[in-house]
């Protein structure tokens, strides 16, 4: 087949052709954030999560929970551009934000987070704090995860004072990496050469291609179809928390009892410490009961989280399922793009030397 | 009747006096493969057997009264009343044994790993094994540990003050028949006191419903298969 039959083959499969370039100027401040699913922060070690009230199917159920309450937050502040959740982290985004849950019970919610721009410059990576106010526990909060606004509000200060510290040319460097990281992955052969990499992780550009570059215009067609795909899956993670949010509201607010619960043991163990003399039937049975009241509350939140699980399981399998179709299909489709760009330049190279 | 239980007793006073063995041991904390006996199913008190606190008291005052550390200071022969404060002592654990020991019904579910023995009024015994070795539970008001004494499954309970309740849970060989033993010691009395429960297997009716925990709905059930 000649070099201009395989051109116009490749050019007529349509994928390619699906979408306008996106050639309108944006605010270089409105950076597109994607938030990956959070890390459960399960250890390994399953005999520890008893000891340390860690239930690891409710941590997996928060992990892709909470990042959508954080999504709601970047959003509502009207600063960022597309504020995503995604199943994988993406190194190519222009801003890419991971979490990891340190502690979650029903008063106390601690996040690991991180957030790296395309260039993988460092925003940020701290632990972010809050406890549930008593105005909050006393109202019955019905809404999930937005119990602990005042931490997601904190990670969007966070981010915006990290943005504050750069300049509009540093900005628009990031959306230019962030197009040539993601432009250098799929097609290797005709990107790589623009960027280079200093400090592991850390990318600087060589030089720019041309505005006119008929790859790259492919390369944001392409991106453009896996948003697409990434706002369907996005839009699951809305699904999940809008059909869960009640049930974890409930989860949280017996967390919450428990640990009230717990306080409650050790005033009742602390206040009997000394009412009998040693040895008698009072004090052998306060000694029983200290520790009988402390089993049965943990076992009692160990009855609960089965419950939680038996509610919200089925719904996040679905979720689940559908998710993996929509990535098995864009991994899919990924590599399609990945080998059709690399015959494509391949094609225009020869096509190149080929002209007079 | 009476001289048989005293030998009953003074075996576990001897015992108790015996050098400081662990209850569990490390090999008793080990399971290689699958748990030595099945205990699993509902199992009914049956009262028409087992120790009656009382008896068991008479028999510690019994042993007690021709053992005493007093006798070292009369000349007079015969027995010698224990002190107040030593029965006292003993009485109370009695209680308590008892009180431990009240359940009607036991419910007892297992797997390959795990062991839980649900008493009404009370905690679960839990006995967990993560690759083979049983994981104890420590909290601030005491220390469980848990293990298998050949076919027996033990479960320890260390709290403060010396305080120590021990369950040794034996199913017959038909698995119809299930005792359990529970001693309670402390270091302020003299001897443990020990009391022998014993239970008959019972089934439950199969259920007509399908029935889970939710966490909004609370039961859940359905003759057919749940969805939400």
């Amino acid at each position: 087949m000649s070099i201009r039959a395989r051109f116009l083959l490749l050019a007529a499969t349509g994928v390619l052709l699906q979408f306008p370039a996106t050639a309108h100027a944006r605010d270089v401040a409105a950076l597109n954030v994607s938030i990956s699913v959070f890390d459960p922060g399960v250890p390994d070690d399953r005999s520890l999560h008893r000891d340390l009230q860690i239930f690891p199917r409710i941590r997996d159920v928060e992990a892709k929970f909470l990042p959508f309450v954080l999504r709601e937050t970047l959003v509502a502040t009207g600063e960022w551009g597309a504020v995503r959740v995604v199943t994988e982290p993406d190194d190519a985004a222009e801003i890419a934000i991971s979490g990891s849950i340190v502690h979650s019970d029903g008063e106390r919610l601690e996040l690991r987070v991180r957030a790296v721009d395309a260039t993988g410059r460092l925003w940020f990576d701290r632990n972010f704090t809050a406890r549930l106010a008593d105005t909050d526990s006393r109202s019955g909060m019905t809404d999930g995860g937005s119990a602990y606004q005042s931490l997601y509000d904190g990670v969007a200060r966070a981010l915006r004072e990290a943005r504050q510290q750069l300049d509009g040319r540093e900005l628009e460097r990031i959306t230019e990496i962030s197009l040539l990281r993601y432009a250098a992955e799929l097609a290797p052969s005709a990107f790589g050469q623009y960027l280079v990499e200093g400090e592991p992780g850390e990318y600087a550009l060589r030089r720019l291609p041309a505005r006119s570059d008929p790859m790259l215009d492919r390369i944001e067609r392409i991106r453009l179809t896996e948003y697409v795909i990434t706002d369907t899956v996005d839009a699951k993670f809305r699904d999940l928390h809008e059909e869960i949010a009640s049930t974890y509201a409930l989860w949280r607010e017996y967390r919450r009892k428990s640990v009230e619960y717990d306080r409650q043991n050790a005033r009742r163990a602390e206040d009997t410490r000394l009412d009998a003399p040693r040895g008698s039937y009072d004090a052998i049975r306060n000694l029983y009961d200290n520790y009988k009241w402390d089993r049965v509350t943990a076992q009692e939140r160990d009855r609960l989280a089965i419950a939680f699980n038996n509610e919200v399981g089925p719904v996040v399998e679905a979720m689940e399922a559908r998710i993996a179709e929509l990535e098995s299909w864009v991994d899919e489709k990924y590599a399609e793009w990945r080998g059709l760009l690399e015959e494509l330049f391949e094609v225009e190279t020869e096509l190149n030397k080929a002209a007079p | 009747m009476l001289r048989g239980w005293n030998i009953v007793a003074v075996c576990l006073v001897l015992a108790a006096c015996a050098p400081a063995k662990p209850v569990i041991d490390e090999q008793m904390m080990r399971i290689d493969g699958e748990m030595p006996a099945d205990l699993s199913g509902s199992w009914e008190r049956d009262y028409s057997r087992g120790d009656d606190v009382n008896q068991v008291l008479r028999d510690i005052y019994y042993y007690l009264s021709r053992t005493s550390a007093d006798r070292a200071y009369t000349t007079r022969p015969g027995p010698v009343q224990p002190s107040s404060r030593d029965m006292q002592s003993i009485s109370a654990l009695a209680r308590l044994a008892e009180l431990i020991t009240r359940p009607q019904v036991l419910t007892i579910s297992q797997n390959d790993h795990e062991i839980a023995v649900d008493r009404k009024d009370d905690f679960s015994l839990l006995c967990a094994f993560y690759d083979g070795i049983a994981k104890g539970t420590e909290s601030a008001y005491g220390t469980e540990i848990c293990g298998w004494d050949g076919d027996q499954l033990v479960s320890h309970l260390v709290l403060p003050d010396g305080l120590q309740v021990t369950h040794r849970f034996t199913a017959s060989a038909d698995r119809q028949q299930l005792r359990v033993v529970t001693t309670v010691s402390s270091n302020t009395a003299r001897v443990p006191v020990t009391l022998s429960r014993f239970y008959r297997k019972f089934e439950r009716l199969p259920p007509d419903f399908n029935c889970i925990e939710t966490l909004s709905m609370k039961r859940v059930c359905s003759t057919g298969e749940i969805e939400f």
